[in-house]
């Protein structure tokens, strides 16, 4: 089978590349081995977030002191605002409202309860933009009786530390009890599936209505609207005050609609998403991949003129460890990586880890590097590149999306 | 210590890899609408780690799992979870004896032979008011449920009549696994089927011997039946792959999934020598036009609007890409691709009265993708989906087969594949 190009990995990095070139006119196959992370993303995405454990407020101008290794040094740091923007049009045109720019962060909270540096949050989300003038004093943390995906205490011990006056307020309805019956399956994307009736939505506000006292924002954990958000804003109606959502422990109802709302658009510009199968091999000639064999499609190898690794790090199984090294395991191309198992963590899951910096070798055209040399049609985007690190530096949805948006051109212009 | 560690960690299912991310959760169908079922990461395995240790904590609940399969396409760790499920519920039936319902819910080829010879007086009866009652209230087969019609003439017979003789005259040649569907209820998609491979130059040829591939006998616990006939299947499967160098081909996703995965995992009769050489037929002829072996030709004034839903095991296979990519080559076919999600069906699963709402509840969104659709007609490579979808929507549902059939100008391309008329 013979498309423009075939991108390995159906996550966010995958599915914007996909996007941009199926928007472009290529006929595009994206091979996607099963749900991708998205559905641990609580609704926000984030350019830079970090540097040495420091806050960004400018990510524009802390992108331009970042090192040679990075995606984003490697892309350009004068072409990041202009990607930022492109991208931020792009969910839009996918049917995800988000709100944010990339001249300044705002700030995120945590389902733990943490304000965070963020580029862009769902128009539904708690979003601060300036901790010293918070949107409300006092709030009502609305907290969903049998639920355990979101820690109510240290939620709530969060928000006043940021200067919150926080009442965390039980409650439950009818629909809501009778869910609980299954209390393995009490989850978000659960809730999200069942409370979607106008009837429940208005016994769950009638509720808030009855509860939230003085409150003059209330707060909902993230459990409604997995196809969009009219859930909110039906919600938020029958509310009589601001109503905000805050993102849950995955998996995450926002990041499954991202995700959901991705691959539909992708498909509708005549994109083929193959969920479920995964690439094993390819077949080289030279410098040049020829074809891409899966699991699935066996014998059959998805042939294109240009290919992208989108596959993801060690949790998506884009890069793999075993006892003696770090391989990306379709192409076993090269990767930047330290060779001694000792130096690969640290002591303390919360201390910088240098395995989160790991990914496949590129050139600065993102090109991915084997045995030395750059594969001339084949290119990495995403969370399999090196030379970032999305947990301490909260650059990881940044370069999914603009990594894939700066190739999309590369690809375009035959360069 | 490397090699020593992971030698000792792996299973058939690839249960150690679960990390507990939950994804799985998210998809399930059956969760979806019942607090009955405990979700695939619960009954799978989570519940699988007590089941290790004592079968006891074994979940009635399990017997809700659809086996769709979509868990499995969906776990980022490729662990199997419905075949997880299905192994605790085999353990759990051995030595039970499935009920009358089931036995001949299970029997499709031995109700098919009995019904086709009486077909008028059978689909008159099964589709009769009281007869409905009484399989409702007496047998617990759902009365809103009509049984597919029955053909007064098998497929099997059509083609011995009417088709065989002309097959060796073609330059090349496969063997086709009908299933039951085509032999008892459906014989016009076999016939479609011989039209198409006929026109692009191969002769179509039966399997020596061809039982029911036993999907529903596994779903219906008859497992020592399934397995009787798996080892039938798999004997002439292997013959006509290995002896007789003929690619099988199918026409139903559910009978291909059966023969080329869950014979093996499921009833341990392994088909792994031959497993490639066993396809659904828009996999092999999709791989022909691709390599420009062969060449289609369609009618000029073929036009219509369809959608095409994916079934779930179509999708566990992968394969739905064919057949998605050759209905594209028909040029008056207006495709819209469905987003995958379950019908609800599950072969057996919605006939049985104490499923029917949670089968109907499970389909309705995608009948409702359907209806917005605004199509005359749906495709599907599953049977099942199709009675389901016909019952729940009222349009008609089609095999890739039977639309490219329709589709097809079968003397241009006869003439263009280099066969005389």
């Amino acid at each position: 089978m013979r498309t423009d190009t075939v991108i390995i990995g159906g996550g966010l990095s995958g599915l914007t590349c996909g996007i941009a070139l199926a928007k472009r006119g290529q006929r595009v196959t994206i091979v996607a081995s099963g749900q991708s992370t998205l559905l641990f993303n609580g609704g926000s995405m984030e350019l830079l977030g970090n540097i040495d454990g420091i806050a960004v407020t400018t990510p524009l101008e802390a992108i331009g002191t970042l090192p040679q290794s990075h995606p984003y040094s490697k892309i350009g740091a004068d072409k990041i605002a202009g990607l930022a923007d492109e991208a931020k049009q792009l969910l839009a045109d996918a049917g995800i409202d988000m709100e944010g720019n990339a001249s300044a962060n705002h700030w995120r909270i945590t389902p733990m309860g943490v304000a965070k540096p963020a580029w862009l949050t769902l128009k539904e989300n708690l979003r601060i933009d300036d901790l010293d003038k918070l949107p409300a004093k006092r709030v009502a943390l609305m907290c969903i009786r049998g639920y355990f995906d979101q820690p109510n205490g240290m939620l709530a011990q969060g928000l006043r530390e940021l200067g919150f006056d926080v009442k965390a307020i039980e409650f439950t309805t009818d629909d809501i009890t009778s869910l609980r019956r299954s209390p393995s399956e009490m989850r978000a994307t659960t809730l999200a599936k069942r409370l979607i009736s106008n009837s429940a939505l208005q016994r769950i506000a009638d509720q808030i209505n009855n509860l939230s006292d003085d409150a003059e924002l209330v707060l909902l954990p993230s459990v409604f609207g997995q196809t969009d958000a009219t859930d909110f804003q039906t919600l938020q109606s029958m509310v009589k005050k601001p109503l905000r959502f805050v993102a849950t422990l995955p998996p995450s109802v926002a990041g499954g609609r991202i995700q959901a709302l991705l691959r539909h658009y992708f498909k509708m510009l005549g994109g083929n998403y193959l969920m479920g199968d995964s690439a094993v091999s390819g077949q080289f000639d030279g410098d040049k991949l020829l074809g891409v064999t899966t699991a699935k499609l066996g014998d059959m190898p998805l042939k294109a003129n240009n290919f992208v690794l989108a596959s993801g790090s060690f949790i998506s199984r884009g890069l793999v460890a075993n006892y003696e090294r770090v391989f990306e395991p379709v192409f076993d191309l090269d990767v930047d990586a330290d060779g001694e198992r000792e130096q690969w963590t640290r002591f303390g899951v919360l201390e910088p880890q240098a395995y989160s910096r790991y990914g496949v070798a590129t050139d600065n055209d993102l090109r991915c590097m084997k045995d030395g040399k750059p594969i001339q049609n084949l290119r990495a985007i995403g969370s399999v590149l090196s030379g970032h690190d999305a947990v301490k530096m909260g650059d990881g949805t940044g370069v999914s999306m603009l990594t894939a948006l700066a190739v999309t051109k590369g690809i375009i212009s035959g360069k | 210590m490397a090699e020593r560690m992971q030698l000792c960690n792996i299973s058939d299912n690839n249960f150690e890899q679960c990390t507990k991310c939950s994804i799985c959760t998210t998809v399930c169908p059956v969760a979806a609408v019942t607090t009955d079922y405990p979700g695939p990461k619960q009954a799978g395995p989570d519940g699988e780690r007590y089941r290790l240790k004592d079968h006891a904590y074994y979940d009635k609940a399990l017997k809700l799992c659809l086996n769709c399969k979509r868990c499995e396409v969906a776990c980022p760790s490729g662990v199997n979870i419905a075949d997880i499920i299905q192994h605790a519920r085999m353990k759990a039936g051995e030595g039970q004896r499935a009920s009358l319902r089931d036995t001949m819910l299970a029997n499709t080829d031995l109700l098919g032979m009995v019904a086709n010879l009486v077909a008028p007086v059978a689909n008159a009866t099964l589709g009769l008011a009281p007869t409905k009652l009484v399989m409702d209230s007496v047998m617990a087969i759902d009365k809103h449920r009509t049984f597919p019609a029955y053909s007064r003439t098998k497929f099997t017979t059509w083609f011995k009549r009417h088709a065989a003789k002309e097959q060796d005259a073609y330059p090349n040649h496969v063997s086709y696994f009908h299933g039951c569907y085509v032999n008892y209820n459906f014989p016009k998609l076999g016939q479609d089927l011989v039209k198409l491979m006929n026109a692009v130059g191969y002769g179509v040829h039966l399997l020596d011997k061809e039982q029911c591939c036993g999907v529903a006998l596994i779903a219906n616990g008859l497992y020592k039946q399934a397995k009787r006939q798996a080892r039938t299947n798999a004997d002439s499967i292997r013959k006509s792959v290995k002896d007789d160098h003929l690619t099988v081909l199918t026409t139903s996703s559910s009978c291909t999934f059966n023969l080329r995965d869950e014979y093996p995992s499921l009833l341990g009769v392994d088909t792994s020598d031959v497993r490639d050489g066993i396809m659904i037929a828009t996999r092999f002829i999709y791989n022909l036009v691709d390599e420009e072996k062969i060449k289609l030709i369609f009618k000029q004034d073929f036009k219509k609007r369809m959608a095409y839903h994916t079934a779930c095991h179509m999708q566990r296979m992968g394969w739905q890409l064919y057949s998605i990519e050759l209905l594209r080559r028909i040029p008056g076919l207006d495709l819209q691709v469905l987003e995958q999600e379950c019908c609800g069906i599950s072969g057996t699963y919605g006939f049985k009265k104490e499923n029917y709402e949670r089968s109907q509840a499970i389909g309705s969104i995608l009948f409702k993708h359907i209806e917005d659709a605004k199509v005359e007609a749906v495709i599907t490579d599953c049977e099942t989906c199709k009675w389901q979808i016909e019952m729940s929507t009222g349009l008609p549902v089609e095999n890739p087969i039977s639309v490219l059939a329709d589709a097809l100008d079968v003397e241009a391309t006869r003439r263009a594949n280099g066969l005389q008329i």
